[in-house]
């Protein structure tokens, strides 16, 4: 054993500065969370056909519209299975990614200190519904050259409750784009990047902010 | 039921950092042990009453996010992030771990990985570790002989103090 020891001290050394942050009333509250949808399964197939009806309204919203919108979306709809086949749901927290008609991705970002969006979750997500993307979270990133075509994308959406929904167009993103996604407190943005291309992210502070790239890149260059 | 949860909150409060950082040397990727750490770790709170006997409570968590990590794998019939063995590391983990190291965990087989992992972060010794893994206690050791062997080959850091003793001397 002690001919390991300089070897292990140094790997646990190494590691010292890792820390979890979160605190334990997030694992209760994502215990409840659980529970509590467990319990309200049972009402997901009535509430379905909501779903899809409010997927059906977004897509139709046009893909030039405006960040905000008056248009509004029941949130017990967020988290139901559209009708249509495709990919199954994910519903978390801080998200939700359905399927809608003609092969939309109907996305849902909730806002409020509750909800604790995990960036590499929502990129999971999207990737199951064939979007690929690039999740940061209190920042964002763009590429240059950064890709036309985010206006026949995209449909944003702000919902009632100060959500933010977004009808994704997944067949109309370009062959290797990817989806940046910046999510913001109060915001969230979004742009086309071109994989490959040198990558550019600023924080909503304006500092420099290191994020995990497509291709697992550092990236610490900001730009305003 | 308040008992419970002050128990389980010691315990997490107690536990998190190192099983972050064992399920990290796993996988590679801090953002993806954390979602996974923490989910287990919600797991573990749902079936506590089971947990809290474990013979190696901390240990059922790193299994349980290596193994959720496993399932997500399977359901999305792709590589997991450590299987490219070049790549570099993620971003934000480089601020914390010294890349080199990252890297040369990375080229070890997965088994040493979580060998290594949970004897140096878990401190569990080698029987606890052949059971935790499901493997016998002779392997464990095979395992870890020839993680250490690879990590003491490719880190200067690791025989530093010998060579910088031999400098001075």
């Amino acid at each position: 054993m002690n001919d390991y020891d300089d070897v292990m001290c140094q790997v646990r050394e190494s590691f010292s500065g890792l820390r979890m942050d979160l605190p334990v009333e997030k694992v209760f509250a994502a215990s409840r969370s659980r529970r509590h949808r467990r319990l309200s399964g049972l009402t997901a197939t009535a509430v379905a056909a909501v779903g899809a009806a409010a997927a059906i309204a977004l897509t139709l919203g046009g893909g030039q519209a405006p960040a905000r919108s008056g248009s509004a979306l029941s949130t017990s709809a967020l988290t139901t299975r559209p009708l249509s086949a495709g990919p199954g749901p994910v519903s978390l927290a801080a998200f939700s990614v359905t399927s809608g008609p003609g092969g939309s991705t109907t996305l849902i970002v909730r806002k409020g200190s509750q909800y604790q969006l995990a960036p590499a979750a929502l990129r999971q997500a999207l990737a199951q519904h064939g979007i690929p993307a690039l999740v940061t979270v209190g920042s964002f990133c763009r590429s240059t050259p950064e890709p036309a075509g985010i206006g026949q994308l995209l449909s944003p959406l702000t919902l009632a409750d100060g959500s933010d929904a977004m009808v994704i167009n997944g067949q109309a993103m370009p062959p290797g784009t990817r989806l940046s996604i910046g999510v913001f407190p109060q915001y969230t943005r979004m742009a086309l990047t071109q994989d490959g291309a040198p990558l550019s992210c600023t924080s909503g502070s304006g500092q420099p902010a290191a994020h995990i790239t497509p291709s697992n890149t550092p990236i610490r260059e900001p730009r305003q | 039921m308040g008992h419970e949860q002050d128990e389980f909150a010691d315990f997490y409060r107690a536990s998190r950092d190192s099983c972050l950082r064992a399920v990290t040397a796993v996988v590679g990727d801090a953002e993806l042990a954390e979602e996974q750490v923490a989910e287990a770790f919600t797991r573990a709170w749902t079936s506590w009453g089971k947990v809290r006997r474990h013979a190696a409570p901390r240990a059922w968590v790193v299994r349980t996010a290596l193994n959720l990590g496993v399932s997500w794998w399977r359901r999305r019939h792709r590589e997991v992030p450590l299987a490219d063995h070049d790549a570099a590391a993620p971003a934000g983990l480089g601020d914390v771990v010294d890349p080199a190291l990252m890297a040369a965990l990375r080229r070890l087989p997965a088994r040493q990985r979580e060998v290594l992992a949970l004897r140096i972060f878990l401190d569990l010794d080698t029987e606890t570790t052949a059971k935790v893994i499901g493997i016998a206690p002779g392997t464990v050791m095979a395992h870890l002989s020839r993680a250490v062997a690879a990590l003491r080959r490719e880190l200067p850091l690791a025989s530093t103090d010998t060579n910088a003793r031999e400098v001075i001397r």
